[in-house]
């Protein structure tokens, strides 16, 4: 991965997405089937829930230089394996909440909930984190030196 | 490992906007890759040969296609490089045409990223593994739970393919809804006549075990193997002994219970059988109402019973079934008119609701059949009914159409006119929903022919005149305000999911909506199934349907029962999870998540507990996998490695 | 801690008969340190310690404790000494099935905060000179060879303890010494997780970049952590599945922490022994305090309150409020 200082302005932005197989890549697979114009920056990642979802798979990747993650599963109530997305709510909320604490930018991660059917919803989402991505640019990733920093005093 | 990739340009589909040749040549770049190339129809005769014939000359370990969607086509795949003599899942499918052509027209793009995609679907085969299924023993009898007219087609169904059946109902009788009920639509037949028959087949058939007034206590097991907890409750009679003469009915002092069967409409004795046809006919005491259970004196029954049969001392029992497939036809509720209060339901004796007015129009009913008032027994002229109580109203929670009701509403009016020729009846509906084989016609008859008047609009309210009830509401169609004196008010209430629907969800593994009706696998393709094998549904605990469709859905449900048992043995998706003994530190954290029960800790010889999935129960969602802390368990064909290989190499 | 070692000995003396062990403190090499101790005989009780420098977390010995006492030995329990922050380690360690709570004996000593060497060496130039530590009221009391000074406590205590919210433990059996008033609210802010969100977004990534930059992968932190449940069987060390590799460069460093940090998501107690044993100085529970914040703030849950509760990232509520 790129330091800052070396990041290229120009290279080309990605975007890891983490898609149950039940729904939303359905969803995803909709919206070809209708073709719903996207951007191409997606990469997508088949899982079978958004329930087998590890935060860590979302810190993983934007450490090592994804410029927006995007998971998107069944809608609640809706999953194939009844709670999976359920469990996966509260544990991409909670990372969602804690990554500008660590210097991330927590608009580079984005859940959502698309189903089979809904192609132009997820065209729409797909566009609209595209979008998103391009404003933030590159993500500059991790500086692997550091020579000044703020310092912090709590008592 | 030797790695083939094949790209597929799907005529112009994926080579109108990605250069497939220039991504096949960029595939020999990657790892392991060692041979690559474009071709117009991968999935078709010829192109699946390319594939075989590669794997011979090329000595291939591993197959990539980028191509459509592997929703669509990785069976068709799988099974070609099956025939070639390699696993079926050391395979993988990019999806280049739906996730890439056909969504972008910058060809450029395109190309970059159906190479990202190949290049991921590469790294993810290097760290496949062969899998293989196993086979497992199917235990050829079924479960059905509920006994109304969905779980007897179902239960007679099977029975008639020579499987044995174990039949669970909750009520002392089996009959359901439909027991209940005067006549059904759109033919006016007699319910009873037709229900009857199949409730005595049920009884008679000799591989039907019936437990009536039993509960399903706890489910556990899987496909092929499930073992069921059922709880017998106390009916204080011994049900082997009792013939169901009825002496102990005759005798019983305590005659102020509350009759179910009659929704309450009349009393019933403490010690009864709920209605004549009742399946099986034995005697079961209220212990609500019971002289003796409640104050200690009175054992009545116990002097009367010419069998000896009474069991003061009786308690709840539970027994276990073994059984290898469940059909699920629990059934619904009934929507509580109480909730809108303006109808006054509850407060007014004679603002019913049309189950009670089914009753009153049965001739086994309390009023032996004739149409009564239940406040002072006179013979009602003016009834009005209203329909979608509880149905299509977002305010009290309940946005979907019931369905039964415009049908059974017309025909309640049909029969009113019919017992009294002279009398008027109004219907106030919302819209009228009968689509089904002569149904609007059935509609048109009660309008045209027996002259109902159907009045269309929201009921505000409801109050009493005198001895009679003014029903104030609009006529949308004419725009005027409506207001009609009524001797008799029904409420068409909506249909609702059991109350025990969530907690039988709970033990059984299976999805409800958010309505709390069960949910099928796929909502036109798979309509009985559910996403936990072996479970089927059938009835309205589904969603609301009518007799037909409850009954086709019981033989619907049969028949994949049937299905699944006409083999010996089935066949596991081994895409499950899967314990590292070494790595697994017994925390139990896996167990306490796994939505299916699929997981059990073991404790080895060591004394260290373990994890282990039982991986015929397994559905590989890969829960357990996340949760892991330090992923000890891994879900095969989708382990950390496979995904943080395809992170890793979008950003090398 | 006020000293209270003699109560506690006298405690421990009356009831030895009926433990099978003890897990205390006893005086450490120097007059800054205790460290862990096992009574296992009636003569070990003499050595016991309870003082401002009890501040080892005993509850990360006792999973093992547990399994090395044969389960049908007479019914005899194990007893442990735990501090306000250490008994919510224990209800957390009950809470996932690792200890029972009808097996340990729990010797509650409601605590006003423990020292934290590093500050004390910043108050005492020489600290080999130091002949002992003392908490009198609210002073310390240090003694070297070249006499007696006083200094604030509260300049020489753990940061944890100056955010102390839990001084009494919320589980015990018996209490030794009267309880304490909390320093801060139970739904007071954490007054350090607020300092660094005081930073920008870009300073707060320099901030953390410039601590974890120091992380030498000791894995102090999370041997030291009574709820870091998998020790060396830890994915840090693992090769399949390969989370981390072992280069030595800031992405390896950073992700190290974000596991250890997730992996405690819902579970931590905020006991702060992976901040106290780091030889480097990086304020690693800093780190998970931020997230307790948030799952009390989206969940209205605190790890290692009540012994009955599901962690809450290990179940899941159709209707979420906080989402």
């Amino acid at each position: 991965m790129s330091s800052k200082s070396d990041a290229k302005q120009e290279r080309e932005i990605k975007i890891v997405g983490f898609l149950c197989n039940w729904c939303s890549y359905g969803g995803a697979d909709t919206a070809g089937v209708c073709r719903f114009r996207q951007p191409t920056d997606l990469r997508i990642i088949r899982i079978p829930c958004t329930g087998r979802i590890d935060p860590l798979m979302i810190v993983k990747s934007l450490i090592q230089g994804a410029d927006g993650v995007l998971v998107s599963g069944c809608h609640p109530n809706d999953c194939h394996y009844a709670v999976g997305n359920f469990y996966a709510r509260r544990r991409m909320e909670v990372l969602k909440r804690f990554l500008p604490y660590m210097g991330f930018q927590s608009d580079r991660f984005r859940y959502t909930w698309v189903s089979a059917s809904e192609g132009q919803i997820w065209q729409q989402v797909v566009t609209d984190f595209s979008e998103t991505i391009h404003r933030l640019g590159p993500n500059p990733g991790l500086h692997q030196t550091v020579d000044s920093a703020p310092a912090v005093s709590w008592f | 490992m030797r790695i083939g990739v094949f790209i597929c340009q799907c005529g112009t589909n994926i080579a109108g906007t990605v250069d497939t040749r220039a991504v096949a040549k960029k595939a020999m770049e990657f790892p392991d890759v060692v041979f690559a190339v474009d071709y117009m129809y991968t999935c078709s005769e010829p192109g699946q040969k390319e594939i075989q014939d590669a794997i011979s000359s090329h000595r291939l370990q591993g197959v990539v296609v980028a191509a459509c969607s592997p929703r669509m086509h990785e069976p068709t795949f799988r099974r070609a490089v099956k025939k070639a003599g390699i696993n079926p899942y050391m395979f993988e499918q990019a999806n280049i045409r739906e996730h890439c052509s056909w969504i972008g027209t910058d060809r450029e793009a395109n190309t970059r990223k159906a190479i990202d995609m190949v290049r991921m679907s590469v790294e993810k085969l290097r760290r496949n593994q062969a899998l293989f299924s196993t086979q497992v023993a199917v235990n050829k009898r079924v479960l059905v739970i509920g006994g109304g007219v969905a779980g007897i087609q179902a239960a007679l169904d099977c029975s008639d393919g020579g499987l044995e059946v174990v039949m669970v109902e909750r009520e002392p009788s089996i009959g359901g809804k439909m027991a209940k009920l005067d006549k059904t639509f759109p033919t006016i037949d007699c319910s009873s006549c037709i229900l009857g028959p199949k409730m005595v087949d049920v009884a008679q058939k000799e591989n039907i075990r019936l437990y009536a007034y039993s509960e399903v206590e706890a489910i556990s097991g899987y496909i092929g193997n499930f073992k069921v907890d059922i709880r017998k409750k106390a009916t204080y009679v011994d049900w082997n002994a009792c013939t169901g003469c009825g002496e102990c009915t005759q005798k019983c002092p305590s005659k102020k219970a509350f009759d179910h069967f009659n929704e309450g409409l009349g009393a019933t004795t403490a010690i009864n059988i709920p209605f004549p046809q009742a399946i099986p006919k034995k005697a079961r005491i209220d212990s609500d109402y019971c002289r003796y259970l409640t104050g200690g004196k009175c054992r009545v029954c116990e002097k009367i019973c010419p069998v000896k049969a009474i069991r003061f001392d009786m308690k709840d029992e539970i027994v276990t079934e073994e059984v290898g497939a469940i059909i699920v036809a629990s059934g619904y509720d009934l929507f509580d008119a109480r909730v809108y209060g303006e109808y006054g339901g509850g407060r007014y004796p004679d603002v019913i609701s049309a189950m009670q007015y089914e009753r009153i129009l049965s001739a086994s009913g309390p009023y032996g059949g004739h149409i009564r008032r239940p406040s002072d027994g006179r013979e009602p002229k003016e009834i009005v009914f209203i329909s979608c109580v509880g149905s299509r109203d977002i305010s009290v929670d309940r946005p979907y159409c019931s369905g039964i009701c415009c049908m059974y509403i017309a025909k309640q009016a049909i029969m009113t006119r019919d017992h009294i020729p002279d009398s008027n009846c109004y219907v106030s509906y919302m819209d009228i929903r009968a689509p089904g084989k002569g149904y609007d016609e059935f509609i048109r008859r009660a309008q045209e022919e027996y002259g109902v008047k159907y009045i269309r609009g929201r009921v505000g309210r409801i109050y009493p005149r005198g001895d009679r009830l003014v029903v104030q509401g609009a006529d949308t169609l004419l725009g005027v305000q409506v207001e009609i004196e009524a001797d008799l008010v029904v409420l068409a209430t909506g249909v609702e999911c059991s109350a025990g629907a969530r907690p039988l969800a709970e033990k059984l593994r299976i999805s409800y909506d958010q309505h709390g009706f069960y949910m099928e696998s796929h909502p036109k393709l798979r309509p009985v199934e559910t996403n936990t094998a072996g479970v089927f549904l059938a009835g309205v605990c589904q969603g609301p349907k009518d007799i037909p469709a409850s009954v086709g859905q019981g033989s619907a449900a049969a028949s994949k029962v049937q299905a699944l048992f006409s083999r010996d043995t089935i066949e596991t998706d081994p895409q499950v999870a899967h314990v590292n003994e070494n790595m697994c530190i017994g925390c139990g954290k896996c167990e306490q998540v796994c939505p299916f029960g699929a997981i059990r800790m073991k404790t080895l010889r060591d004394g260290s507990r373990k994890s282990e999935v039982l991986e015929t129960v397994c559905q590989g969602c890969g829960l357990c996998n996340a949760t892991c802390p330090n992923k000890a368990i891994q879900l095969r064909h989708s382990t950390d490695d496979q995904i943080l290989a395809e992170i890793n190499t979008l950003f090398d | 801690m006020d000293d209270k070692t003699n109560a506690l000995r006298e405690h421990v003396k009356g009831i030895f008969s009926n433990l099978e062990l003890v897990l205390g403190w006893e005086p450490g090499y120097d007059p800054l340190h205790t460290r862990p101790f096992y009574v296992r005989t009636e003569s070990d009780i003499d050595r016991l310690t309870a003082n401002c420098l009890s501040f080892q977390n005993l509850t990360r010995y006792l999973a093992k404790s547990m399994n090395a006492v044969d389960p049908a030995a007479d019914g005899r329990k194990i007893g442990v000494c735990v501090k306000g922050c250490d008994s919510r380690s224990l209800v957390a360690l009950i809470q996932e099935k690792f200890v029972s709570r009808d097996r340990v004996y729990v010797i509650g000593l409601p605590c006003r905060g423990t020292l934290d060497a590093r500050r004390i060496r910043a108050l005492v130039p020489d600290p080999a000179r130091i002949r002992s530590v003392n908490a009198e009221g609210d002073e310390l009391v240090v003694e070297t060879d070249r006499g007696i000074s006083r200094f604030a406590l509260d300049r020489a205590i753990a940061r944890k303890c100056l955010q102390c919210r839990y001084p009494n433990p919320v589980i015990h059996d018996v209490l030794i010494g009267d309880p304490v008033t909390p320093r801060l609210k139970i739904d007071a802010e954490n007054p350090s997780v607020a300092a660094v969100e005081a930073l920008s977004l870009e300073d707060r990534l320099l901030f953390w970049e410039n601590q974890l930059d120091r992380c030498i992968r000791c894995f102090a932190c999370r041997n030291a952590c009574p709820l870091c449940v998998c020790q060396n069987h830890c994915i840090m060390e693992t090769r399949m599945p390969k989370w981390i590799t072992q280069y030595r460069n800031m992405n390896e460093k950073f992700m190290f922490h974000m596991i250890h940090a997730l992996h405690l998501a819902g579970r931590c107690t905020e006991c702060g022994e992976c901040e106290r044993v780091c030889p480097v100085g990086i304020p690693v529970a800093l780190i998970k305090e931020k997230i307790n914040a948030i799952i009390y703030e989206m969940l209205d849950y605190e790890s290692g309150i009540d012994p009955e509760a599901v962690p809450p990232l290990l179940t899941f509520s159709p209707k979420e409020t906080g989402i």
